[in-house]
C-alpha cells in the first residue's frame, strides 16, 4: 500500500523494496484468514468501531491513531476494491457482506473467504508489476544509517542470496517488517516476523511503546513438534457460535465470561484457555478443544474450508469432530512511536504497521490488524511522497556503517560456538515460560535473567562458512533482533504492575485505572541498558467507560504526575 | 505425539556445493510434514543446507519443490506414516540458487506478460454490486486463490522446456481479470494469451491441474480461452 500511495503521489520517486523474504509473499498479511473492520454500513458508525477498538485496547490505544484507523478503513477498503482489484466477498445483494468478529458490536468484517490475506497481498503484488519499483528480494535490512545531525541517510543490506552486504541511501526510510511474536514456543506468524524494524529503531534510538503487549490467539493448532503447532484458526469460528471445552467437556467460557462466553475478546479467551490448562483441566498435550461440528459438517466446510484443509494435513477433522488448541502468540501491539502520519522522532524515517505502536492499544480486535496495516502503509506512503521531495540524499557515518557489517558478519567468521537453532529453541522457551500469557514478578526477573544468558551465547553463535542461502546466518541475526525486542518487552512487562488486556500479572490481577492509565516507553539508554519512562495516555475522544474514575478526576491525577521517568 | 525414537526415514536431497552430504537418515515425528524433515536436518544434520518456507500454513507459496518428481508445497504435504524414503528436489524449469532454493523471475515474469493487474472500467468508483451467484463470480471464485506458488510453472512440460510459452498460473490469472466484469482491458489481455505463446502452445498434459496444491484448475482456464477466443468474452 506504501509503494502504491508514494507512487501515485510522487510518480517521479525512486521508491525500492527491501524485503528479506519474497516480496509480497513472505510475512504475515498473506496469513490474515478472517478480514478486514471498516465501517460500510448506514447502521454501523465510526464511533461504535472506535468504541469497540478502545474497549478492546482497554483504553491504552493513542486515541488519533486509533481513530485514524477506523476513519481512513472504509477508503481503503473502496480502494481495494475498485483500483487494486480485490473482491470480497458479497451477501445475496451483490454489496460486501460483512461478518460477525469477536469484541464488536456490529458484523463489520470485510473478507474473502477465510483466506483474504492472499486477495488483498497478491493483488497488491499485481500492482508492482504496473508501478515497477526496484525490488531488492531476499535482502535483509541490517541497520538504520542516521547523519551526523541523527537524520535518515540510509540503511546497512545484506543479500541473503549472495552474502555481500551494501549500503542503500535514501531520503526516506519506511519501516514496515512486523512484530517479533514468533519468539515463542508456540506461535502463529511466518518465519520472517523476528522484530527486525522494532530492534532497528531501537538500536537508533527511537522510542518503543505498550511492549509488555503482546496478543495470544486463542485457537492454535497443536500439532506436536510439527512445525504446524501454532498456525491459528481463525477468529471466525468463534464467531459462527464453535465452543470451547476443557478436557472434563466444560464449555469452561462460562466461568469467565458468561455473557459474551466464546465471543469475548482474544486476551479474555486465552487466559482463560491458559488457566484451564494450568489448573490440569486441559488435555494430555497441553491444549483445550475448539469444537464447530454443530454447525452441520458441510455447512463448515463451505464456510470455513481453509481451517477444514489445515486440520486435515494433521489428521484431524474440523467439521465432524472437536480439535486441539493451546494460546498461540500472535501480534505485538507494541511498536516505534509514531504520529498520525507515520513520522518518527528521526526525520525522514516513518514506520507502520505491526512495527508501530498504539494503535491499538493493550490487545488488537480480530480485523484491526491487516486495517492497520494497509490504512498506515498507505498514509506511510503518502507522507514519504511529500517528505522525499523535502529532503536531501545524507552521508551515512562511516563508522556505523562499518559496526553495523562487522556485526552482521561475525557469526561467519567464527569457527566454534553455539548453534543459532537451539539458542533460538531457548529463546522461546524462555519467553512462553517467563513473559507469556499469564506473568509475574518472579518470572519476568528469570525471563531477563535467561535472556542476558542466551545474548552472550548468541555473541559466540558460530554458522557454516557459506555466504549464499545461508539459514543459520540468517537465523543468528534474526535471533540478535529478537533478544533485543525480548529485552524491552520483558522490561516493560515488569514496570506494569496492574492486569490490561494482552499483559496479565497474576500478582497483580486486576486493572488500575486511577494508577495505570499509562503507557510505558521503552528506549535504549547510552549504556545500553533500558530506559523506562511513564507517560499518561491522552484521552483526547473518550474516556473509559463505564466503570472507571469520572474523567475529570483522570485529568487532574495526569497533571499532577505528569511524566514520571524511571531509570532502570 | 513423539514417535519411538526407532522410526526414521531416509531423505535424499538435490545439493548444490560439492562435496555435501545428500543423504539424511531423519528421526519420525507425527505428524511430520515435508518441510519438518527439512527443519529436522537443519537442526539436526547439516545446518547449512539450503531451503525456504514462510508462513508454513500453505499461503505463502514460498517452499515448493518436488518429492519423489511431483511438485508439492512443503509444508502442506504430510509424510505418510509407513513412509521410509522419499527424495526432495527442487522445482523444475527455474534456475537453482542454491539446493533446494530457485529463483522465481522467470515465473513472474511470464505473470507480468498478462497484466496481472487490474485496469478499471470508467465509472468504477464504488465497489460493484455483484451478485454472489452470477454468471461471472460462478467462473472467477473457484480459480482465484493462486497463490503463486510456481508448482504449475515447474510440472507444465511446455513452460519447463523453452521460455516461449505464458505458462499456466499466468494464463489463469489473464482469464480472471477477462471475465471480471470490472477489468476495462479484457480484449487486449485476450490478444496476448491468444498469441503464439499463448493458449495454443498448451498441449493439455494437465500437469498443472493435478499439481496445483490450491485445487485449482488452470488447464480448464487455457480451454476457457481458447473458447473465448472463437465466442468472445463472456458479458
Amino acid at each position: 500500500m506504501c509503494v502504491l500511495h508514494a507512487a501515485q503521489a510522487a510518480p517521479e520517486l525512486d521508491i525500492t523494496i527491501v524485503s528479506k523474504g519474497a516480496v509480497g509473499r513472505s510475512g504475515c498479511t498473506r496469513m490474515v484468514q478472517g478480514g478486514f473492520n471498516a465501517v460500510l454500513s448506514p447502521d454501523d458508525s465510526f464511533e461504535l468501531h472506535f468504541r469497540d477498538t478502545l474497549e478492546g485496547g482497554k483504553y491504552l490505544n493513542d486515541q488519533e491513531l486509533a481513530w485514524t484507523l477506523i476513519n481512513d478503513a472504509p477508503k481503503v477498503i473502496h480502494e481495494l476494491e475498485t483500483r487494486v482489484g480485490c473482491f470480497f466477498d458479497r451477501g445475496e445483494d451483490g454489496k460486501i457482506r460483512q461478518k460477525a468478529f469477536a469484541g464488536q458490536a456490529f458484523d463489520r468484517t470485510v473478507h474473502r473467504g477465510d483466506l483474504t490475506g492472499i486477495e488483498i497481498m497478491s493483488r497488491l503484488l499485481d500492482q508492482t508489476f504496473r508501478i515497477k519499483p526496484r525490488e531488492l528480494g531476499d535482502v535483509r535490512a541490517l541497520d538504520l544509517l542516521l547523519d551526523e545531525a541523527g537524520e535518515v541517510a540510509g540503511l546497512t543490506m545484506l543479500d541473503v542470496r549472495t552474502g555481500a552486504v551494501a549500503v542503500l541511501r535514501a531520503r526516506v526510510v519506511v519501516v514496515a517488517t512486523g512484530g517479533a511474536a514468533t519468539m515463542y514456543r508456540i506461535a502463529a506468524p511466518a518465519r520472517e516476523k523476528t522484530g527486525d524494524g522494532v530492534a532497528m529503531c531501537y538500536r537508533a534510538g527511537l522510542e518503543l511503546r505498550d511492549m509488555e503487549m503482546m496478543q495470544f490467539h486463542p485457537t492454535g493448532l497443536l500439532a506436536g513438534e510439527s512445525r504446524l503447532t501454532g498456525a491459528v484458526l481463525e477468529e471466525g469460528l468463534r464467531g459462527a457460535g464453535a465452543y470451547l471445552y476443557n478436557a472434563h467437556g466444560e464449555r469452561y467460557m462460562e466461568r469467565y465470561d458468561p455473557e459474551r462466553m466464546e465471543r469475548a475478546t482474544r486476551d479474555i479467551v486465552s487466559r482463560a484457555s491458559y488457566q484451564e490448562i494450568m489448573s490440569g483441566r486441559g488435555t494430555p498435550a497441553g491444549g483445550v478443544m475448539i469444537d464447530i461440528s454443530h454447525l452441520g459438517a458441510e455447512e463448515v466446510e463451505r464456510r470455513f474450508a481453509g481451517m477444514v484443509a489445515r486440520c486435515r494435513q494433521i489428521g484431524q477433522d474440523l467439521a465432524r469432530e472437536p480439535v486441539e488448541i493451546s494460546p498461540t502468540s500472535h501480534f505485538a501491539m507494541g511498536g516505534v512511536v509514531i504520529d498520525e502520519y507515520c513520522q518518527t522522532s528521526v526525520p525522514g524515517l516513518l514506520v507502520a504497521g505491526e512495527d508501530a505502536g498504539g494503535v491499538h492499544g493493550a490487545n488488537r480486535l480480530g480485523g484491526n490488524g491487516v486495517a492497520e496495516s494497509t490504512v498506515f502503509g498507505a498514509r506511510a506512503g503518502d507522507r514519504a511522497a511529500i517528505v522525499a521531495p523535502e529532503r536531501d540524499l545524507r552521508d551515512p557515518d562511516p563508522a556505523q556503517v562499518a559496526a553495523s557489517v562487522d556485526r552482521a558478519l561475525a557469526p561467519l567468521q567464527r569457527e566454534k560456538g553455539p548453534s543459532p537453532f537451539q539458542v533460538t529453541r531457548d529463546l522461546k522457551e524462555a519467553m512462553w515460560e517467563g513473559c507469556g500469557v499469564v506473568r509475574d514478578r518472579e518470572g519476568l526477573v528469570r525471563a531477563r535473567e535467561r535472556i542476558e544468558e542466551l545474548t552472550e551465547q548468541a555473541a559466540q553463535i558460530a554458522v557454516p562458512e557459506t555466504p549464499q542461502v545461508n539459514n543459520a546466518w540468517q537465523e543468528t541475526l534474526d535471533l540478535a533482533n529478537q533478544l533485543t525486542v525480548a529485552r524491552a518487552m520483558i522490561d516493560s512487562a515488569l514496570v506494569r504492575e496492574e492486569s490490561r488486556g494482552a499483559h496479565f500479572r497474576s500478582d497483580y490481577s486486576e486493572q488500575d485505572n486511577a494508577h495505570w492509565l499509562r503507557y510505558i516507553v521503552a528506549r535504549r539508554g547510552e549504556g545500553g541498558e533500558t530506559e523506562i519512562s511513564l507517560h499518561p495516555v491522552e484521552l483526547t475522544r473518550k474516556r473509559p467507560e463505564p466503570d472507571g474514575p469520572p474523567a475529570e478526576e483522570l485529568e487532574r491525577e495526569d497533571l499532577e504526575e505528569g511524566r514520571e521517568d524511571v531509570k532502570r | 505425539m513423539t514417535e519411538p525414537s526407532s522410526k526414521k526415514i531416509r531423505v535424499t536431497v538435490s545439493r548444490s556445493d560439492p562435496g555435501t552430504e545428500r543423504t539424511f537418515l531423519v528421526e519420525r515425528i507425527e505428524p511430520m510434514m515435508v518441510l519438518d524433515l527439512l527443519i529436522a536436518i537443519q537442526r539436526e544434520h547439516d545446518p547449512s543446507i539450503g531451503f525456504r518456507y514462510s508462513c508454513r500454513v500453505a499461503m505463502c507459496g514460498t517452499c515448493t519443490l518436488r518429492m519423489d518428481g511431483r511438485a508439492i508445497l512443503a509444508c502442506q504435504t504430510p509424510l505418510e506414516p509407513d513412509r521410509d524414503k522419499v527424495r526432495l528436489d527442487p522445482l523444475a524449469g527455474l534456475p537453482v540458487v542454491r539446493d533446494l532454493v530457485v529463483d522465481m523471475k522467470p515465473f513472474f515474469e511470464e505473470w507480468a506478460r498478462v497484466k496481472p493487474y487490474l485496469e478499471p472500467v470508467e465509472g468504477l468508483d464504488e465497489p460493484a454490486r455483484i451478485r454472489p451467484d452470477s454468471p461471472e463470480r460462478q467462473i472467477i471464485d473457484p480459480s482465484l486463490d493462486c497463490i503463486t506458488c510456481g508448482a504449475c510453472y515447474s510440472s507444465c512440460g511446455i513452460a519447463d522446456h523453452k521460455r516461449d510459452f505464458l505458462g499456466p498460473a499466468a494464463l489463469n490469472r489473464a482469464m480472471l481479470l477477462i471475465a471480471d466484469s470490472r477489468d476495462a482491458a479484457g480484449a487486449e489481455r485476450l490478444d496476448a494469451v491468444t498469441a503464439s505463446d499463448g493458449v495454443d502452445r498448451c498441449h493439455y498434459i494437465y500437469g498443472c491441474s493435478a499439481v496445483c496444491p490450491k485445487g485449482l484448475d488452470p488447464a480448464a482456464a487455457i480451454r476457457r480461452l481458447r473458447r473465448w477466443r472463437l465466442e468472445g468474452r463472456p458479458r
